[in-house]
């Protein structure tokens, strides 16, 4: 399952992050595995998603969403 | 001393450096790019130093223009001292920074933002325990309420800059790691950089070339060291320091289950409203610059700079200078001046609400809730405003460029602005579609617009698929939280942009204008140089200029020494293309003001076709003289500005022709020209479409750059090197 699965309201925790464009980028902003994450939203046209991690709000595209391996949690 | 301003975006850098240096600033370039350099004077009366406003940053392993700047400066020590601004409402990451900068040996000083936003929500962030684990001085400040301050400036007047501190640790396996590195690298720093970014590192470094197979051999040998992908251990590592760091020194409120920022973006980013809210907002930009209130503030002032400039013209006739001075005065340099300042309340009432929206975080949300609609065209949610702008007039929407984020974006955007439709163009196609059109001018009218804008929009995507290749794909963007534009920020803001237009593009936009001056109003008449009236400009150097060029634009429908005379003048300003026709046919009274009037001499002159590609060529050719100088300043480089006006008047020239050629044929060629074309796009289309297919192996991978992880050191182009050393080693 990848971030791009998630819908908003929901938690998971980072299982993995294929390479791709912004990996480097994605690691430093806090996405490491083990690090859970909310999806808050879709922007209005479906594509970036907005999620919290960290505490702060980080938006990025599905391009890039589906490139990291997540687990769904409850919280 | 020489102090750098570092911190994350939106942590709060700009408005903690205007309160740091006051009005003692210089805005610049970084050569050769279009990021803003700025530097100012610490405000103190103990010691000298000067501040340096770095581009903002979240790591030092960089994926854009800015923040190659920002490091660069870093890894090369150019600095005595850094204060880092730390955003409190965002501590983990904000410290992920703190913790990068810290392995460094460069003196520290960390400036805690947001303290006031802290206090209110009942929280605690014991700072004093914060810096004594960091090991260097935290202060507490709220920059934009103007706390803790002066507390800050002291700090650095009393630091002492030669004072070391011990480097952060990490666990056995990675100090093991950074050893070896350290061996050819001999800087626990940039041995950490390698750890991170690989080669890339290497150029800040004096490692030996011969060294770096071995460098990479040791790089690839510690990853097997690690559970976690390579990549993510020094991160990771970081992260979970700065977890136990946070639970130790600071006290959240749990009792706070939205923020206001939450409360904000659930109308804003709306599934539903934040696309018609996001229009609003656009539109109500562009009114207040263009609407009845910008044009009574501009006619205002132009109307004062006019009396200014009849006094001092007044003036200088009582003086009896030579008519050739007088001319130059009050046609050529005043003429300059006033097209100058003319543009100010505008651009300025655009950068007042640009910087509002910046500075109270929306525009970050525009980005959001356009990526979407604009990737595609290469450009990202903040180009729209610009290119909005460029309907009402191309300056100030090129100027407007520069609060873009990325380089390649701002590039992309002031390429292609001054092919949407400027309100300066609207009376050419006013008088030839009333002229020639009759009842179908509005739509000729229309269609100029959406000419000038599928242009624009064809030459970003050429652009994007072309020239700045690499630079489409990045897209990973923080919301920050909502903030009340402070008067003084936003004021320093647009004045800093405004003034900056005034003093670059001025004096280009002044040299022009005599250079033209002198073309216009001097002339060969009856084997005399001398100067002329207004009437007389068919005499003058332009217009034999305009004479010795038509057959250039035979091709393209001009059969008439007039329209070119006409096109030329309008390089001047675009308001006074039709001004010209006006005197060249000998039409008295306002032709700008009432096109009517010279409706009979255009019908006499012109076809429809031809006066269709006059007005295609007059939207898509080289823009005004004012425009061509705010492009000159915002590319910041001969290159790409020679090459923007070559590319415009290429495209202009095309397309006039095409229209002209095509149009004047018969249905039959007509149709089977269109055919051809469409047979040659499709022909075209299919071998991308199986060229695509061939090159990708998935779907998903845009490929490699050297910021992913796959690009890292190139062990495999190295390995028989390393081999081939090992046996002569033997040997």
């Amino acid at each position: 399952m990848t971030l791009q699965d998630i819908k908003p309201g929901e938690f998971c925790v980072i299982k993995n992050i294929k390479s791709n464009n912004l990996r480097k980028r994605i690691i430093d902003m806090g996405l490491i595995i083990g690090t859970k994450v909310y999806l808050k939203k879709t922007a209005p046209l479906g594509d970036p998603v907005e999620i919290i991690v960290r505490g702060y709000s980080l938006t990025l595209r599905k391009a890039e969403a589906r490139t990291i391996h997540v687990e769904r949690v409850d919280k | 001393m020489n102090i750098a301003l570092i911190g994350n975006p939106n942590a709060g850098k700009t408005t903690l450096y205007n309160q740091l240096t006051g009005a003692n600033q210089t805005v610049g370039n970084w050569p050769g790019v279009t990021v803003e350099k700025k530097i100012g004077k610490l405000k103190s009366k103990e010691i000298q130093a000067d501040i340096v406003d770095l581009p903002g940053i979240y790591s030092l392993s960089t994926i854009s223009l800015e923040e190659e700047i920002a490091s660069n400066y870093i890894m090369d020590r150019e600095m005595d001292l850094i204060i880092n601004i730390v955003d409190a409402s965002s501590l983990e990451r904000n410290l992920f920074l703190t913790y990068q900068l810290l392995d460094s040996n460069i003196p520290i000083i960390i400036a805690l933002n947001g303290m006031d936003i802290i206090d209110k929500n009942k929280e605690i962030i014991d700072h004093e325990a914060l810096s004594k684990e960091l090991g260097v001085p935290v202060v507490p400040i709220s920059a934009s309420k103007k706390i803790g301050i002066e507390k800050l400036i002291h700090e650095v007047e009393t630091f002492n800059i030669h004072q070391t501190r011990s480097s952060v640790q990490y666990n056995d396996a990675i100090e093991k790691v950074i050893e070896d590195f350290n061996h050819y690298i001999n800087d626990r720093f940039l041995s950490i950089r390698f750890f991170e970014d690989g080669l890339d590192t290497l150029v800040h470094t004096d490692v030996d070339e011969k060294d770096q197979p071995k460098l990479i051999k040791l790089y690839h040998d510690a990853k097997n060291d690690f559970e976690l992908d390579i990549d993510m251990v020094l991160p990771d590592a970081r992260y979970n320091k700065i977890i136990k760091l946070i639970s130790n020194t600071y006290e959240r409120n749990d009792l706070i289950k939205e923020t206001t920022t939450d409360k904000i973006d659930k109308i804003l980013t709306h599934k539903y409203f934040g696309l018609p809210i996001f229009a609003m907002i656009m539109f109500s930009v562009f009114f207040l610059a263009f609407g009845p209130l910008g044009t009574y503030i501009t006619d205002q002032f132009v109307w004062l700079i006019d009396q200014f400039f009849i006094f001092i013209i007044n003036g200088i006739d009582s003086l009896g200078m030579s008519p050739y001075i007088s001319s130059l005065i009050t046609k050529g340099v005043f003429g300059g001046l006033a097209a100058v300042v003319g543009f100010l309340p505008q651009l300025m009432i655009l950068f007042l609400a640009m910087a509002v929206l910046e500075d109270s975080g929306y525009m970050s949300r525009a980005a959001f809730i356009m990526d979407r609609a604009l990737r595609r065209f290469g450009l990202s949610g903040k180009s729209f405003i610009p290119m909005l702008i460029g309907f009402g007039c191309s300056v100030p929407a090129i100027t407007a460029t520069r609060t873009l984020d990325k380089d390649e974006d701002r590039k992309i955007t002031s390429m292609i602005i001054p092919f949407v439709s400027c309100g300066a163009k609207a009376p050419i196609y006013g008088v030839f579609a009333g002229a020639l059109f009759m009842n179908g001018s509005y739509i000729v009218v229309f269609s100029m617009y959406l000419i000038g804008l599928l242009v624009a929009i064809l030459s970003a995507i050429l652009f994007k698929k072309t020239i700045f290749k690499s630079a489409s794909a990045n897209y990973i963007m923080e919301l920050p939280q909502y903030r009340k534009p402070t008067v003084k920020n936003t004021w320093l803001h647009t004045w800093e942009r405004s003034k900056d237009f005034l003093m670059k593009a001025g004096t280009i936009l002044l040299a022009s204008f005599i250079i033209i001056w002198f073309l216009s109003y001097f002339g060969i008449v009856d084997g005399q140089f001398k100067l002329l009236t207004d009437d007389q400009i068919s005499q003058s150097f332009l217009g034999h200029i305009g004479r010795a060029i038509l057959p250039v634009f035979k091709p393209i429908g001009f059969n008439d020494w007039r329209s070119t005379v006409a096109i030329l003048s309008g390089f001047v300003a675009k308001e006074s293309v039709v001004g010209t026709l006006g005197i060249l046919y000998g039409v008295t009274g306002d032709v700008v003001e009432n096109g009517s009037a010279l409706y009979p001499a255009i019908r006499a002159a012109f076809t429809p076709i031809q006066a269709y590609a006059f007005m295609v060529f007059a939207l898509l050719a080289i823009p005004c003289i004012a425009a061509v100088s705010a492009l000159k300043r915002e590319l910041n480089s001969t290159k790409w500005f020679v090459f923007t006006l070559v590319y415009e008047m290429v495209v202009a020239y095309l397309l006039a022709m095409a229209i002209y050629q095509i149009g004047s044929r018969d249905l039959g060629t007509v149709l089977s020209i269109i055919f051809t074309v469409l047979v040659i796009i499709f022909v075209i289309f299919m071998i991308r479409k199986w060229i695509k297919q061939k090159g990708s192996a998935c779907a998903t991978c845009d490929g490699c750059t050297p910021n992913s992880g796959c690009s890292l050191p190139m062990y495999e182009e190295y390995k028989e090197q390393i081999e081939k050393e090992n046996k002569d080693h033997e040997n």
